[in-house]
């Protein structure tokens, strides 16, 4: 009988983990369309690779430039980022609560080439512990601070309605 | 154009991938037969005027090369200001012991506790010539320094016992602990769970956000590498309110004179941090509960120099086993009792 309730047990626990949830990316806010993006997404659309030194370690990131993103969420970008969307701004959230903004301008490669990339992967292998399954590599930015590492949320903030 | 750092492309440092080799001096290239001198005399009693205490002493392998003492203490009994610092990834530190920018290199540094006087931790000063005629006589050193300087006129010498120490310590390189082969070894299994959301809690700056100074793939402050720039900026020295800083022990500003470098004091590596009890500068701190307890209160101490990194924050009793256990995961157990770092000297001579 007990071997029986400790085999069902397992069988129950292993069901559930396979029904947790893949991680995801929210892009929330002033979007014209929401998106949740797990790395199943990101893998279908166009790659990146940002390459980085820290203290004499190299890592090769790979995931989706950021304007990728949020041309995917109607983000306007070009010709289009003009008047009051100028004034708006990603809000990048991580899971413990860190937060870092970019402007609208910054991420579009119209305006500067800045080259932001939304990483999954590191030197070929997914992004785990600390990273978190996703994080920003902003590569031009001299300090890390808003690399965010354990990225859960982007949101568009619009200033100027 | 920003100096880089030499190269010693020729000796087998044995690395794991991807971790960057440490700069060497032109001027003390390295090769296997000098490391192999520097580890006798890094162990050498005979180097202190009393014969009880050799570099080894102060450096303990078994304790990552420190000594488990709150303050250092010479061979004549004086006590230093300061916990001995570890060696681990030594050769990667711009600038030596706790708060002197002026010490830049190993081979400079080894010389303050042979020759310094206050206080006297080797007590070699005036002694000099009747040390390195001990090593003369020696049998085991007149193989051993040709070996490490060979085409050289003239052998032991003090340059040259420097020299083999400071190669000796370049080689004590600290990469192979479980969170390595965790975090870029590709075994997910190499550390705990615990240590697992500790680490979460450990880079995390909304917790605990150690990181902010004990950063990069060595936690410490800044390093410096093979290639890369050589550093010139004070970084990597922090005032964390550890004590009121009264003279004579008030960190940088010993050397700068510059009132907001009171109580700054080097942010060393917490690789092996486990074994290296007690802790901060002063010896103050004996256990790791007690260093995050100063940590989650914001420092002990209020200084009007004290880093504004540090914040108060809260930690449950779980949160707190979770970060001593990652803490506990950067233990290089291996390095701490590898025979090629132990001393040579048999027991009973040494």
């Amino acid at each position: 009988m007990y071997k029986r309730r400790l085999l069902l047990g397992m069988l129950a626990a292993s069901l559930l983990r396979g029904q947790e949830p893949q991680p995801a990316i929210q892009v929330t806010g002033a979007v014209k369309q929401a998106l949740t993006l797990t790395a199943d997404d990101l893998a279908r659309m166009p790659r990146a690779t940002v390459r980085t030194s820290n203290n004499g370690m190299e890592t090769v990131y790979e995931g989706v430039w950021l304007h990728q993103v949020l041309k995917k969420a109607g983000v306007p970008q070009g010709s289009e980022l003009r008047g009051k969307a100028l004034a708006s701004y990603v809000l990048a959230e991580a899971q413990d609560g860190y937060q870092v903004v970019f402007s609208l301008a910054e991420l579009d490669p119209a305006f500067i080439d800045n080259e932001i990339l939304l990483a999954d992967t590191a030197n070929g292998k997914p992004l785990f512990g600390a990273q978190g399954r996703f994080r920003l590599v902003a590569p031009k930015d001299k300090p890390g601070a808003r690399s965010v590492r354990m990225l859960t949320k982007l949101e568009v903030v619009q200033v100027r309605k | 154009m920003a100096a880089r750092l030499m190269t010693c492309a020729d000796f087998d440092w044995n690395l794991p991938q991807g971790f960057p080799r440490p700069p060497v001096p032109a001027g003390n290239p390295m090769s296997a037969a000098k490391v192999e001198l520097g580890r006798y005399l890094f162990y050498e009693k005979r180097i202190s005027v009393n014969g009880k205490q050799s570099c080894g002493s102060c450096h303990r392998q078994e304790l990552a090369f420190t000594d488990g003492r709150g303050r250092a203490q010479g061979t004549t009994g004086e006590q230093h200001l300061r916990s001995s610092m570890s060696l681990m990834n030594v050769a990667y530190v711009p600038f030596l012991t706790w708060a002197n920018p002026a010490l830049t290199s190993l081979e400079q540094q080894a010389l303050v506790p042979m020759l310094g006087q206050t206080p006297i931790e080797l007590g070699l000063k005036g002694r000099e010539k009747e040390f390195l005629r001990a090593l003369r006589a020696d049998p085991i050193y007149q193989r051993l320094f040709p070996r490490a300087f060979p085409g050289e006129s003239a052998f032991y010498t003090l340059d040259q016992v420097t020299k083999a120490i400071a190669a000796f310590e370049r080689t004590i390189v600290s990469m192979r602990s479980p969170y390595d082969r965790y975090r870029w070894g590709g075994d997910p299994s190499a550390i705990s769970e615990s240590a697992k959301r500790g680490e979460l809690i450990f880079f995390s700056s909304e917790r605990a956000g150690c990181f902010q100074c004990h950063a990069g793939w060595n936690f410490s402050g800044t390093i410096q590498f093979e290639g890369g720039k050589k550093t010139g900026a004070l970084a990597g020295f922090f005032n964390t309110g550890v004590s009121t800083y009264e003279a004579p022990n008030r960190g940088l500003y010993e050397y700068t004179q510059r009132p907001e470098d009171i109580g700054k004091f080097r942010a060393p590596s917490l690789r092996n941090i486990a074994v290296t009890a007690p802790y901060m500068h002063d010896g103050s701190l004996a256990t790791l509960e007690q260093v995050i307890d100063h940590y989650a209160a914001g420092g002990r101490i209020e200084h009007t120099n004290k880093s504004r990194i540090l914040h108060p924050f809260t930690l449950s009793a779980d949160d707190k086993r979770d970060l001593i256990e990652f803490l506990r995961s950067l233990t290089d157990q291996a390095l701490l009792h590898d025979s090629r770092w132990s001393n040579p000297w048999p027991q009973a001579t040494r």
